[in-house]
């Protein structure tokens, strides 16, 4: 038995000597190329199911990569978006203050800038809060006015803020010109947050759809020519002394940012000056 | 049970040449063969070792593309010598297989650089063995005592579930 395992030995060991031998003489090629018919088929097998193993495995790892990465480009397309908001949102600002301060600047009047704090905008009452108050020397009823038209007037001056009373407020009433036919009468706040133009149907017999109204001067609180909206529709009331006709603002007061306070004279025409009024 | 065998012995060996590039840790891969063929041994005796050494061997000369009948010879003495050692010597325990299999790698190195030399092939020794052999041998002894770990546990659940009523 133990010289049967030493001849297995003895054998296998001659053999391979034998190859090695006759390998070194140039005999070889053919024990290789016997060898590699047997071994060649398999490892062709065996590469295709390992390529096909670690293709699945590389995609996968392809896939959660590109997860990844798209987790990375939505965050940061998201900040993009954010920073570009901002942008716009500057850029926007800035139109607007360059705007107000060109207004401020070619009006003739004594005028101080404002920033909106603040608004009210229940049914009941529409005001907006200014940041220009008591130490500002803002007089009681001053006009408010902004690079579109009147936004309305002060009605409460406080320490460090004012209350505009908006042209939208029900309480809200200001004497009003239709532009193009002179016809004078009342623009007054509705509890809708419209505009209505109260005139008497004789003088009103002209207006149309599309008129501007401007205000109209004469009470001495707000100046003659700024603008306050443009007629949408006219309720003709019959024989009724009185007609109404519905305005669209010239300011949209839910968007108004930055006010011009009018703190001088206001006996002036500044028709002129805005261009909605022309 | 003995064709499984060939086909473990044939198949694990072409599977060393073209799968075990796959596993290279910095360019050094297991020598899965001779693992194969020191755990077999161990369990079948020293013939068996000695021609799944040399069939081992065979394959991997032929896939790999050297002298063939080089590492043929090394793997059936190796298999042959551990076979005989199993024998006579105790040799289950996985704390006297895993560094046996790292001294069994380094002498394998050695013995195939010595036929290298014989049948003047050029092999440069110092580079050889501290680049190829010796990485290679500590990588054997990492996968040796995975997969001697893996027996002993796949043996204790065979005899757990040998164990219950049926």
């Amino acid at each position: 038995m133990k010289i049967q395992k030493l001849l297995l030995l003895v054998t296998l060991v001659g053999v391979c000597l034998l190859l090695l031998t006759l390998q070194t003489r140039g005999y070889g090629a053919a024990a290789r190329d016997a060898l590699t018919m047997v071994t060649a088929p398999v490892q062709t097998g065996l590469a295709r199911a390992s390529r096909a193993t670690f293709g699945l495995w590389s995609t996968y790892l392809d896939w959660k990569n590109v997860r990844a990465e798209n987790h990375r480009l939505r965050e940061e397309v998201q900040q993009l978006r954010v920073r570009a908001l901002r942008v716009d949102d500057t850029d926007v600002e800035n139109q607007r203050l360059r705007r107000l301060l060109g207004l401020q600047e070619k009006l003739p009047l004594t005028t101080l800038s404002g920033e909106i704090i603040g608004r009210e905008w229940g049914g009941w009452i529409r005001s907006l809060t200014v940041n220009r108050g008591r130490g500002d020397n803002i007089p009681r009823l001053s006009a408010v006015i902004s690079p579109d038209g009147l936004v309305g007037r002060i009605v409460d001056v406080r320490p460090g803020a004012s209350i505009v009373q908006v042209l939208t407020d029900p309480a809200s009433t200001v004497g009003a010109v239709v532009l193009r036919t002179r016809t004078p009468g009342i623009v007054e706040g509705d509890p809708r947050g419209t505009l209505r133009f109260k005139f008497m149907a004789r003088d009103g017999a002209s207006i149309q759809s599309g008129d501007v109204l401007v205000t109209a001067g004469q009470g001495g609180l707000f100046p003659r020519g700024i603008p306050i909206g443009t007629v949408r529709t006219i309720d003709n009331r019959g024989s009724a002394l009185f007609h109404f006709a519905d305005l669209a603002p010239a300011v949209d007061y839910a968007r108004v940012d930055e006010v011009l306070l009018v703190t001088g004279d206001t006996q002036r025409d500044l028709t002129a000056f805005f261009p909605a009024g022309g | 049970m003995r064709g499984l065998l060939v086909l473990t012995v044939a198949g694990g060996s072409v599977a060393h040449a073209t799968l075990t590039p796959l596993v290279s840790v910095r360019d050094v891969t297991p020598d899965l063969p001779l693992i194969m063929v020191v755990l077999l041994a161990l369990r079948r005796g020293p013939e068996f070792g000695c021609l799944a050494g040399f069939v081992t061997g065979l394959l991997q000369d032929a896939a790999g593309g050297g002298l063939i009948g080089v590492q043929a010879l090394t793997k059936a003495i190796i298999g042959f010598g551990i076979g005989v050692a199993g024998e006579r010597l105790r040799v289950s325990q996985p704390l006297v297989q895993v560094p046996g299999l790292v001294v069994l790698t380094i002498l394998e190195g050695l013995a195939r650089f010595a036929l290298l030399q014989i049948f003047r092939f050029p092999a440069p020794f110092g580079e050889l063995m501290i680049y190829v052999v010796l990485p290679q041998a500590v990588f054997n002894g990492f996968v040796g005592a995975a997969v001697v770990l893996s027996l002993a546990a796949s043996q204790v659940v065979r005899e757990r579930f040998a164990g219950l009523p049926s």
